[in-house]
């Protein structure tokens, strides 16, 4: 193969961000091979040495970056990215079931679908000055992205919606890609996100946690009026009906009717069902259970009531990952957790001329990446969306029937506010950061008087 | 985000004292407030954000739930409402919220007579690539110190060479 001149130089563009790499470790993609991946050799370490010579010739920056992304890749293998086994399994990907043996392509084509978001450079600063690269720190960010994302489509698409490349997609999709670019301009962006997390203590570039997304994406939902989401975000691992019920009923002339969605949905479930109790109209839920499964390692009494939310109707996966590497899980498969990686780095997409994006780089069409659930970091956030209220009624008995069954429970699920919290105040667009004040009120309950040594006696 | 007031690194509670010492503290103080619930409560080594305590150990009411109690713990610390905050019995159980202390106790106490409970946020994620990115930039300081306090597997994700970065468009 020629390696020198511009079309060696145009090889390696495409190389980097086709799906050539994955042409040789993924038998079972639908689609014909590309050029470029017939030209990778069928062992990953011929495959390496094989462009390093190449390069070598090239200019050496260009070298080192490619390089740098194949070592990514490389990492990506050694974290188990082998096929699925053929056995009779059930794998579950958010909520549905996939039969190992017979549905395998249906599988992938499910996974493929989601979209994938990683880390990007070369977009405009973050704040001007910042960062034009959230390498090695925005992996968090990215999967708060992917879950949010996956709602989304959930919201317009539905959950059966499939991707296939370069296939005309419904509008919506396009819309909902665009929420999501490197652009100050975008609700959900990187930018939105690094900024809106220094009100979460987090200055721009610092990693954040599982909550710190949830709480960052609740605050962003409050801008984005196209999609007019409730975010609730649970907190000391308790779901409160009634304060959810508040946050997402809202009343029949309300700003729901800007939305896309056609009203005329909202009330034909509505004239349907007559249950009295039923709101008159209901803000799509995007549902976030901040947990903390362990001290330093995940407590295996736990692995069952985590699996079991794979398998909700509702389920929009976990925020996770292991120690320092975020992960977006979408599903298991035994004691295999399902997940996108957010660990690659590619360049920034703008939209196009003619206002589309293209999507190639938006969707993983390497291999699921799996990994053992017992390695999961116990630090994690589960999703879930309810797109009206019947969803959430009927999560609600979900988890009661295999959440609360437990004798010890992952959450808890309770219908009244707890009389000792502060009041539940839906969330309004803010300026300013939530100070401990409120919870300051509750120090009134207690006496402390220090009799014995150094104890401290608490009463009611 | 708060930084704790106190730095000095105690040793846990249970490597301070000997088991004789703490039983018999526990014999004791049931033996004076027999309807209290003797727990400590220890930040967790690692912990990187949340403030320490200035008590270790607490007489509880037996009636109190474990959400009442955690939401007291949280008033101590003066943590706002967003901020993730656990309790962990035993270093590695997220006992049910609706739980009364005396149910912890009776699942949960250790031989010496005392409830142990950890409180920790979450873990944050990120890359230890992340110092070489924009060395320019002042925000990234706050990480770089957090990384130093991180165990677990060493990170295997590779970031793009920062000489890309600097390259010419």
């Amino acid at each position: 193969m020629e390696s020198t001149g511009s079309s060696g130089r145009l090889w390696e563009l495409q190389f980097e961000r086709s799906s050539g790499w994955r042409g040789a470790f993924t038998v079972l993609t639908d689609s014909a091979p590309s050029s470029a991946e017939l030209q990778v050799p069928g062992s990953l370490a011929a495959a390496v040495v094989k462009c390093r010579v190449e390069l070598a010739q090239d200019d050496s920056w260009r070298m080192e970056s490619v390089l740098s992304k194949y070592e990514n890749q490389i990492t990506i293998f050694a974290d188990y990215l082998e096929e699925f086994p053929d056995s009779d399994e059930l794998v579950w990907i958010l909520g549905k079931q996939h039969l190992l043996k017979t549905e395998k392509s249906k599988l992938l084509s499910d996974i493929r679908a989601r979209l994938w978001f990683t880390y990007r450079r070369k977009f405009s600063p973050i704040g001007g000055t910042g960062p034009s690269s959230d390498a090695g720190w925005g992996c968090m960010l990215r999967c708060g992205q992917m879950m949010l994302a996956q709602a989304l489509i959930c919201r317009h698409l539905g959950r059966d919606w499939s991707w296939e490349k370069q296939k005309e997609q419904p509008r919506e999709y396009q819309r909902i890609l665009q929420c999501f670019l490197d652009r100050k301009d975008c609700c959900y962006s990187i930018h939105q996100m690094a900024q809106m997390g220094v009100g979460e203590g987090k200055s721009i570039g610092e990693w954040f946690g599982p909550n710190t997304v949830a709480q960052v994406l609740k605050k962003l939902a409050l801008f984005d009026e196209w999609n007019s989401l409730a975010i609730y975000v649970s907190m000391d691992n308790t779901v409160v009906i009634e304060d959810i019920k508040k946050m997402c009923c809202v009343l029949p002339l309300s700003a729901d009717t800007i939305g896309e969605s056609p009203l005329n949905t909202l009330n034909a479930s509505n004239q349907s069902k007559s249950a009295p109790a039923s709101c008159p109209a209901w803000k799509p839920l995007l549902l976030i259970v901040p947990l903390r499964l362990g001290i330093n390692q995940i407590n295996p009494v736990y692995v069952d009531a985590f699996k079991e939310c794979f398998k909700m109707p509702q389920s929009l996966g976990a925020l996770g990952g292991k120690p320092n590497n975020a992960y977006y899980f979408i599903g298991f498969l035994g004691d295999e957790l399902i997940f996108l990686d957010p660990h690659t780095t590619q360049t920034f997409v703008d939209t196009e001329e003619n206002g589309t994006v293209d999507d190639q780089t938006f969707h993983c069409l390497q291999s699921p990446q799996r990994m053992n659930i017992l390695n999961l970091d116990p630090s994690v956030a589960l999703g879930f969306f309810c797109k009206e209220e019947k969803d959430f009624d009927s999560w609600c008995s979900l988890v009661q029937k295999e959440i609360l069954k437990e004798n010890l429970r992952m959450f808890e699920l309770v219908q009244k506010h707890p009389s000792h919290w502060p009041p539940f105040v839906p969330p309004a667009k803010p300026e300013v950061t939530t100070t401990g004040a409120e919870f300051i009120d509750s120090t009134e309950q207690l006496e402390d008087f220090d009799l014995e040594e150094d104890f401290e006696i608490l009463s009611v | 985000m708060q930084t704790p007031q106190k730095t000095q690194s105690l040793r846990p509670f249970k490597q301070r004292k000997s088991l004789a010492t703490r039983q018999e503290e526990v014999a004791g103080i049931r033996a004076k407030f027999p309807n209290k619930i003797p727990v400590i409560v220890e930040r967790y080594p690692r912990e990187k954000f949340l403030p320490l305590l200035d008590k270790t150990k607490f007489l509880v009411p037996q009636e109190l739930t474990m959400i009442q109690f955690l939401s007291i713990i949280r008033s101590r610390l003066v943590l706002g409402a967003t901020e993730a905050f656990y309790l962990l019995v035993n270093n590695r159980s997220l006992v049910s919220m609706s739980m009364t202390m005396a149910e912890v106790y009776r699942d949960y106490k250790d031989e010496d007579g005392f409830v142990y409970m950890t409180y920790a946020s979450q873990e944050m994620f990120g890359c230890l690539g992340s110092e070489q990115i924009l060395p320019s930039s002042p925000v990234h300081v706050k990480n770089q110190c957090s990384n130093l306090r991180r165990d677990g597997p060493s990170p295997v994700c590779v970031v793009d060479n920062p000489v890309s970065e600097a390259a010419p468009q």
